[in-house]
Parts: C-alpha cells; structure tokens; sequence
C-alpha cells in the first residue's frame, strides 16, 4: 500500500478504529517505512497530550441559574405583553401591519361617513333658512314690511 | 422522558447530569471562560425549548451534544476574536516562553493545547474535541456533527496535522 493511503490510515489507528484487516496492513507497512513511522509517533505525541488537559466543571449555581432563567421566560411568554413580545419577529410585524391596514380601513370608511354627515347637514341648514320654505309673509305683518324692505329694486 | 412538556424539576436534574460535561466542550471551542458559561447556558434553554422535538429513540446524549457544538459554532460567528493570553505561547518565543522544565507540567501543556485549539477551523476544532476532550468514537461524532464517518476521520486527521504543525513552533 502506498505512504499516501497509509497516512490516513495513522489517526484511526491512534484512536483504535482500524478493523483487523486494516490493522493487519497498516502494521506491516509500518515495519518496512521509516517516514510513516515517524509519522505515527508524531501523531501519537499530539495525542497524548491530550492527556494533560483538564477536565473543567460548570461554575458554581450553574444549573440553579439556569432553572430560574427557563423558570422567569415561562412566566413572562404566558403574560399578556410576552405573548406579543416572545414571538418570533416576522409574526409580530405581521401582527402590526394586520393592526394598521385595519386602522386603515377604519379611518377612511370613518371619514367618508363625516363628510357626507357634513354635507347633509349643510343642505340641511341651508334649506332651513331658504325663504322658499316659508310662504310669503302677509303685507300688514311685520314680516312682510321688513320682505318689501329687503326687497332689491330691480325685482320689483 | 420525564423532562417533556415543561416538567422542571425533571429537567433541572437533566441539567445538572450533564452541566459538567457540556460547559467542558464548550470551554474548549471557544475563547474563554465567560463566553463558554454564555453557550453552555444557551445549549440548555435551546435544549428545553427542543424537548417536543427530541426523539426518544435516538441518544439523548447526542442530541444534546449536537444542539451544544451547533451554538458553539455560531458563537464563534458572532463574537469578535479576542486576544488570548495564551497565544503568545504558539506564536513567538519571545513572550516570556516558560524553561523547558515548565513546558512538560501538564497545567502549562494544557493551556498550550488550548490556544493551538483555538488557532484551528472551527469544523476541525469541533471533531477534535469531541474525540480527544470527550472521548467519543467516530461513529458518535459522526452524529453529532451530522456527518459521515470518513469526514470525521478526515476531519481529526487534519486537526492533528495542523496541531503538530502549530506545537512544533513551541
């Protein structure tokens, strides 16, 4: 077998996951190929000193802080501001957008309605003071010196 | 398991089996101590928020693992590098390296091994990790990472390579 193919073959032997078969050829090409062999012992030497790293613990209340956090995010998506807050971006964006078209919506139908209250309400007014509405006030009365007062001269 | 659909004491026992064990890898790809409390803290609310999702048939263990290298990973993509005291050990023999006496004591040769884990590609640094800090076999890193066998032995060859390559500098 050649150099190339048994030097990937030296990290699996280092960790024992050679098969027999595997192990078998990489063993006697080994015996016969210095450059190989020194390649292993240089791998081997990485290896061990792996043995010199430390074994590291969580700090101390690890797991408690973690347990409140998980515990206080609980509380907070059940109330009524999480429910908004603790969904995902795009859905609370969404949500808004739905709000305004719908206030939209609600301000347009809402100002046409005034406007044609307003120009109801206008003719109303208007038609409310035309002297057409009323009859022609009595000449005698008091109304009908103060019409033939108003009167323009033309119109007589 | 016990632990679905928000049962915490259940969890919170969870927590504390493996706490030890997942800050361990977490200390280990990345830069420091407060970062890695950070990700380990992290694996742990993604990993309760995950619960409904995890499959009792598989290995709980390597779910676990999987969800803790995956926010290693991406805390290696947000955090900006910062300088490790260390790295001066690798790079140059002019900052104050230790005698030769000192560089065999396992506490120096350990903080060696550190800064050259964190000189790797992260990829390569994860497999590493998960065979010589964890001691998993190939097949388990191999579901960890959500790869085949022969990339996680490539991957822990060239992690090797470039180790003796960075230690040779020493």
């Amino acid at each position: 077998m050649k150099c190339s193919q048994i030097r990937k073959m030296i990290s699996p032997f280092v960790d024992g996951e050679l098969g027999p078969d595997e192990n078998k050829v990489f063993t006697s090409h080994l015996a016969g190929c210095p450059t190989c062999r020194k390649e292993l012992e240089e791998t081997e030497s990485v290896h061990s000193l792996f043995t010199s790293t430390e074994r590291l613990e969580a700090p101390l209340g690890f797991a408690t802080r973690v347990m409140a956090c998980i515990e206080e995010r609980e509380q907070v998506s059940s109330s009524f501001w999480g429910f908004f807050t603790h969904q995902p971006v795009f859905l609370r964006a969404v949500e808004v957008a739905f709000a305004l078209v719908i206030f939209m919506i609600g301000a347009i139908s809402g100002n046409m309605l005034v406007v044609d209250r307003i120009s109801v309400r206008q003719s109303t007014v208007q038609e409310s003071f035309s002297l057409d509405l009323f009859q022609a006030a009595p000449p005698g009365s008091v109304g009908g010196i103060f019409g033939s007062l108003a009167e323009v001269p033309n119109e007589r | 398991m016990h632990s679905k659909g928000g049962d915490h004491p259940a969890f919170g026992r969870l927590v504390l089996r493996y706490q030890d064990r997942i800050y361990n890898l977490c200390r280990y790809m990345l830069r420091d101590a407060e970062e890695a409390q950070d990700a380990a803290q992290d694996v742990f609310f993604k990993a309760y928020g995950s619960l409904k999702d995890y499959n009792p048939e598989s290995s709980f263990y390597t779910w676990l693992y999987r969800i803790a290298v995956n926010t290693c990973l991406d805390y290696g993509k947000k955090s900006r590098p910062k300088p490790f005291e260390d790295e001066c050990a690798i790079d140059s023999l002019a900052c104050g390296q230790p005698s030769p006496e000192r560089l065999y004591q396992s506490k120096e040769t350990g903080r060696l091994i550190e800064a050259a884990l964190q000189k790797l590609p992260k990829k390569l640094r994860a497999a590493i990790v998960l065979k010589e800090i964890e001691g998993f076999s190939y097949e388990e890193i191999a579901g960890v990472l959500g790869t085949s066998v022969g990339t996680v032995k490539s991957r822990i060859s060239r992690a090797r390579e470039e180790l003796r390559r960075l230690l040779k500098k020493v």
